[in-house]
C-alpha cells in the first residue's frame, strides 16, 4: 500500500468572501507499515491533509494517489478507499449512535455489505484489538460507558472495517494519564500488527516515544519531514515556529551548557542512558 | 468549513439606519408595513418607492443586497400573479383566452398584490441587514416587556433566540464533523430512495441530539455559575436611548403614512 | 477576613442515578491566594468537589464553607457564585452571547451591576487576559485558548475572590494551554485563589499544593515535590509524575546521586550541573 500526496492544494469555499487556502502545495508518501506523526498548530491544515487521505475532501488542485490510482477519479469507489485507510476522527466517541457497542461497531462492517457472521467475527475481533472484552460490553449502551471506554469502542469501530492504514486525529485527548498510555500503546500494538499509522497529536513526548517519522505543518504547508531524531535535533526551528519539543529534547538543549556534546535525547531512555554515562561513568545493567 | 456562515443576513455598516435604537426600527417597519396595505391604488406606491429608496440610500447598502432577499420570493410572486390575473372577475376584459378572461381589474390585481408582496420584503430585509441580530432580540425584548404583566415571557424568549444564534455555527460544525466521521466508517448520506435517505440520517442525528444535550446541559450549570436567575433584577450593558435621529426617522415615517393615507385626495386619477 | 478562603468538613454527596458517594467524607481547606491543585482520574470526583465549592450543587452532609459562608445558606447563593468564578472544560459551552463582550457582560447583568459601571468593568477584564483587541469579535470564530480567555474574563468582571477551573485546558492545544496556564498564574501572582483541576502533570507541579482525588476520596495532600515523589503510588490511582521526575527517579534507582524534588527541566539540569561539577 502506498499513499501519494501530488502538489494538494484545499481551498475552502473558492471565490466567496470567506475563501480559505487550508493547505498548499503538499508533495509526500506514506508506504506501508510506516508510523507517521503529523504535527503543528491547530490551523496548521493537519486535519484538512487527514481528511483528504480517505476522500472525505477531494483536493481543489492537485491529486491524491492510493497504489498510483486517484482516489478521487470517477469509477473510484470512495466506500473502498474508506475501508482501506480508516480515519479516526478527534474525540471519536462522538460519532457514537446505536443502542448497543455491538451494533455501533458494526455500522463499518455492514456498510461494507458484509454478511452477519462476517460482522459478528469482525466485531468481536476490534473489540478484542481495542482492549475491551466482548461478553462485558457488546450488549450495553455505548452512552453508560465511561469516557475512556467509549474513545475504544470508537476506535474500535473503524478496526471492524481492518484498514490497512489508520489515520488517527489526537486519539488521548482529554484522557487521564494512565488513559492517554493506554490509547498510545494501543495505537502501537496496530503498529506492530502491520498497520500504517499517520497520527496527528499535540503532545511532543507521545510522538517522541511512538512515531518513527514526523511530519510537520505550519500554515498549510509541510515545513519539516523527516524521524524523530533528524527534526527533533532541529529543535530551535521547533521552537521558532512555537512548537513544543519533548521535554527530553529540551533537557538536552539545556545540558548542553555544561557538555557541549551531549547527545540529543528524543525518548526517556535514551536521556536515561546519556545521563547514566555523564553521571557513573558507565553503563547500568538493563 | 462552516464557521464562516453568517447569520441571518445582518450587513455590518456605519449608516444612520445602523445606528437607529432597535425598537425604533421595528416600530417603524410595523408602520411602514401598514402603509404597504393601505396603499389605496398603484400611484400610491409612487409614496412607498420613495420613502424606501430614502432609507436604502441613507443605511449605505449596496441595492443588489435588497434585491437579493427577493430571490426565494420568485415562484410565490408568480403564483400570486397568476392567481389573480385569472381569478379576480371583474367588468373589463381585456383578452379572452377561452379557459378565463384576463380583466383590467385582475391585471391592476394582479400588480397590487405582487407590489405588497415585493415591498414587505424589501422592508423587513432593510431591518435585517441594518440590525444584528442581537441588537434586533434586544430590541424585541424590550417592545415585548410590557406584556410581563400578563405573564408573557419575553425575556426568556430573547434568551432563547441568543443562544441559539450562539449555538447554531457551533451545531452546524458538529454536524459536519459527525458526517465526515460516519462517512469515514462508509455511511452513504448522498444516494438512495428518499426513505433510505431519512434512515441514512439516523447516524448523524443521533450523536448530534446527544452533543445537543450535553451542551445546554453544560451551558445551563455554566450560567448558573455565573449567576443567572432568570430576568429578574437583570441589567443590561447596552442602553438604549431614544434620540434626535430616532425621533427624526419617526417624523419622516409620519408624513410618509399621512401621504399615503391622502393620496387619493391630491390625485386626481385613480388607479 | 480569614486565611483559610475554602474550608470542606467531611463533605459526602451523591449523584441520585448512582450507588455510590462521588464526593466521600472529604476535608480539605484551601488558603487565601494560594494556586491548588486537583489531580484524579477521570470519574474520581475532582468536578464534583469544584461544584460544591460555589454551591452549583450542596452537600449531603458535611459543611461547605466558602469565603466563610456556608453553601447551604439560601441567602448566600449568589454572594457565592459571584466570589467563587467558575471555569469549564468545554470552551465552546460557556459563553452565551453572540460578541465577546456582550458575553464579559453577562455575569455583571446577572447580578444587576449598573449598566454605567459595566463598560469599565468589561474593559479590565479583557485587558487582564490580553483579549482586548477580540472584544466585538464573534466567540465561535475564536480558538480554543482565546474562549476559555474569554471565560476568565467574564469572571473576572464579577470581580471574584476565587477561580474554580474544572480542566479548563484539557481540550486546548498545547499554544492555547499555554496561553490559559499564564494567565491564570499571573491573576494568582495578583493575589486571586485558585483551585486548578487538570490532567495535566506538569500544571500541578507549578502549583503550591497539590490535592489527589480517587473513588470519591482525597487521598493525598501535600507540595508537589511530596506529592510526585513516588510513582508508583500515583500510577495506582490512574495518575504520573512529570517526565523529568520519573527520569530523576529511575536514575536514582540505578545509584545516581540526583536529591528529591526534580520536577521540571529546571530542577533537572541545575541538579545534573551541581553533580557534574563534583565529578
Amino acid at each position: 500500500m502506498q499513499l501519494t500526496f501530488d502538489h494538494v492544494t484545499h481551498t475552502y469555499q473558492p471565490g466567496s468572501p470567506f475563501q480559505a487556502t487550508a493547505i498548499r502545495d503538499i508533495s509526500l508518501t506514506i508506504g506501508s507499515g510506516e508510523f507517521t506523526a503529523l504535527i503543528g498548530h491547530t490551523g496548521s491544515g493537519k486535519s484538512t491533509l487527514a481528511q483528504h487521505m480517505n476522500a472525505l475532501l477531494s483536493p481543489t488542485e492537485g491529486r491524491v494517489l492510493l497504489d498510483g490510482r486517484d482516489i478521487n477519479e470517477k469509477g473510484v469507489s470512495k466506500r473502498d478507499v474508506r475501508q482501506r485507510i480508516g480515519l479516526v476522527f478527534q474525540y471519536a466517541e462522538t460519532q457514537l449512535f446505536e443502542e448497543t457497542v455491538a451494533k455501533d461497531v458494526a455500522f463499518g462492517p455492514k456498510n461494507l455489505g458484509l454478511s452477519p457472521e462476517e460482522t459478528d467475527t469482525r466485531v468481536r475481533e476490534a473489540l478484542e484489538r481495542v482492549g475491551l472484552s466482548y461478553a462485558d460490553i457488546a450488549e450495553r449502551s455505548p452512552f453508560e460507558l465511561s469516557g475512556g471506554q467509549m474513545r475504544r469502542v470508537a476506535i474500535a469501530g473503524v478496526i471492524a472495517m481492518r484498514p490497512e492504514m489508520l489515520v488517527l486525529d489526537e486519539p488521548a485527548a482529554g484522557l487521564d494519564p494512565l488513559g492517554r498510555q493506554e490509547i498510545m500503546a494501543l495505537v502501537q500494538g496496530f503498529h506492530r500488527a502491520g498497520t500504517t499509522v499517520v497520527m496527528i497529536s499535540h503532545s511532543m513526548d507521545d510522538v517522541a516515544e511512538t512515531a518513527r517519522r514526523i511530519i510537520v505543518m505550519d500554515q498549510g504547508k509541510l515545513t519539516m519531514d523527516g524521524t524523530p531524531e533528524a527534526i527533533f535535533a532541529d529543535a530551535e526551528r521547533l521552537v521558532e515556529l512555537d512548537l513544543d519539543v519533548p521535554q527530553t529534547c529540551r533537557m538536552s538543549l539545556e545540558l548542553r551548557r555544561t557538555w557541549p556534546d551531549f547527545p540529543m535525547c528524543v525518548r526517556a531512555d535514551e536521556a536515561y542512558e546519556a545521563l547514566l554515562t555523564r553521571l557513573k561513568g558507565g553503563k547500568a545493567h538493563a | 468549513m462552516l464557521n464562516n456562515i453568517t447569520l441571518g443576513q445582518y450587513y455590518p455598516l456605519k449608516s444612520v439606519v445602523h445606528a437607529l435604537d432597535p425598537r425604533v426600527k421595528i416600530l417603524l417597519l410595523i408602520a411602514y408595513i401598514a402603509g404597504v396595505f393601505i396603499v389605496p391604488d398603484l400611484t400610491g406606491f409612487v409614496l412607498v418607492v420613495l420613502y424606501l429608496a430614502l432609507a436604502c440610500k441613507l443605511s449605505k447598502l449596496p441595492f443588489r443586497l435588497l434585491i437579493k432577499g427577493l430571490k426565494p420570493l420568485r415562484f410565490i410572486l408568480i403564483f400570486t400573479c397568476i392567481l389573480n390575473l385569472f381569478f379576480t372577475g371583474g367588468e373589463t376584459p381585456l383578452l379572452n383566452l377561452g379557459f378565463a378572461t384576463l380583466t383590467r381589474e385582475g391585471l391592476i390585481n394582479a400588480v397590487r398584490y405582487s407590489l405588497r408582496l415585493i415591498f414587505l420584503v424589501l422592508g423587513s430585509s432593510l431591518l435585517t441587514l441594518t440590525t444584528a441580530p442581537v441588537t434586533l432580540t434586544d430590541g424585541l425584548e424590550r417592545l415585548l416587556s410590557p406584556l410581563k404583566v400578563l405573564h408573557f415571557p419575553a425575556h426568556e424568549m430573547a434568551m432563547m433566540m441568543t443562544i441559539a444564534l450562539r449555538f447554531i455555527p457551533t451545531l452546524l460544525e458538529e454536524a459536519d464533523k459527525i458526517m465526515k466521521a460516519q462517512s469515514a466508517r462508509g455511511a452513504d448520506f448522498e444516494s438512495g430512495r428518499l426513505f433510505e435517505r431519512a434512515k441514512a440520517m439516523v447516524p448523524l442525528l443521533v450523536p448530534l441530539f446527544v452533543s445537543a444535550f450535553r451542551r445546554a446541559g453544560d451551558l445551563a450549570m455554566a450560567m448558573e455559575a455565573r449567576c443567572y436567575h432568570g430576568g429578574e433584577g437583570r441589567t443590561r450593558l447596552h442602553i438604549l436611548k431614544v434620540e434626535k435621529r430616532d425621533w427624526i426617522a419617526i417624523l419622516i415615517t409620519a408624513v410618509f403614512i399621512a401621504l399615503v393615507i391622502l393620496e387619493p385626495h391630491f390625485v386626481p386619477w385613480h388607479l | 477576613m480569614s486565611d483559610e478562603i475554602i474550608v470542606l468538613k467531611d463533605v459526602c454527596y451523591k449523584y441520585e442515578e448512582s450507588s455510590h458517594n462521588a464526593v466521600d467524607h472529604v476535608s480539605m481547606t484551601v488558603r487565601r491566594g494560594e494556586m491548588t491543585a486537583v489531580l484524579g482520574r477521570n470519574g474520581s470526583g475532582k468536578s464534583t468537589l469544584v461544584k460544591l465549592i460555589n454551591g452549583l450543587i450542596l452537600p449531603d452532609s458535611g459543611t461547605v464553607l466558602t469565603d466563610g459562608m456556608d453553601t447551604q445558606d439560601d441567602e448566600h447563593v449568589w454572594d457565592i457564585r459571584q466570589r467563587a468564578g467558575m471555569v469549564f472544560q468545554n470552551p465552546d459551552n460557556q459563553l452565551v452571547a453572540t460578541v465577546v463582550r456582550e458575553d464579559v457582560a453577562f455575569g455583571l447583568e446577572n447580578t444587576g451591576v449598573p449598566s454605567t459601571d459595566m463598560p469599565e468593568r468589561i474593559d479590565a477584564a479583557l485587558k487582564a487576559v490580553n483579549m482586548t483587541d477580540f472584544a466585538e469579535r464573534a466567540p465561535h470564530l475564536l480558538s480554543g485558548g482565546q474562549k476559555q480567555r474569554v471565560a476568565i474574563a467574564g469572571i473576572l468582571a464579577m470581580r471574584p475572590d476565587i477561580m474554580l477551573f474544572d480542566e479548563a485546558t484539557a481540550m486546548l492545544d498545547p499554544r492555547g494551554r499555554k496561553e490559559v496556564f499564564e494567565t491564570v498564574r499571573q491573576l494568582n501572582r495578583e493575589g486571586m485563589t485558585v483551585v486548578w483541576i487538570t490532567h495535566f502533570m506538569e500544571e500541578a507541579a507549578q502549583c503550591e499544593t497539590v490535592h489527589i482525588m480517587h473513588d470519591g476520596g482525597l487521598v493525598l495532600s501535600g507540595t508537589p515535590q511530596e506529592v510526585f515523589s513516588d510513582r508508583e503510588r500515583l500510577q495506582n490511582w490512574r495518575l504520573d509524575v512529570p517526565p523529568m521526575a520519573a527520569l530523576a527517579q529511575h536514575l536514582r534507582a540505578a545509584g545516581v546521586g540526583l536529591p528529591e524534588g526534580i520536577l521540571s527541566i529546571d530542577d533537572m539540569t541545575r541538579e545534573v550541573e551541581a553533580l557534574a561539577a563534583h565529578l
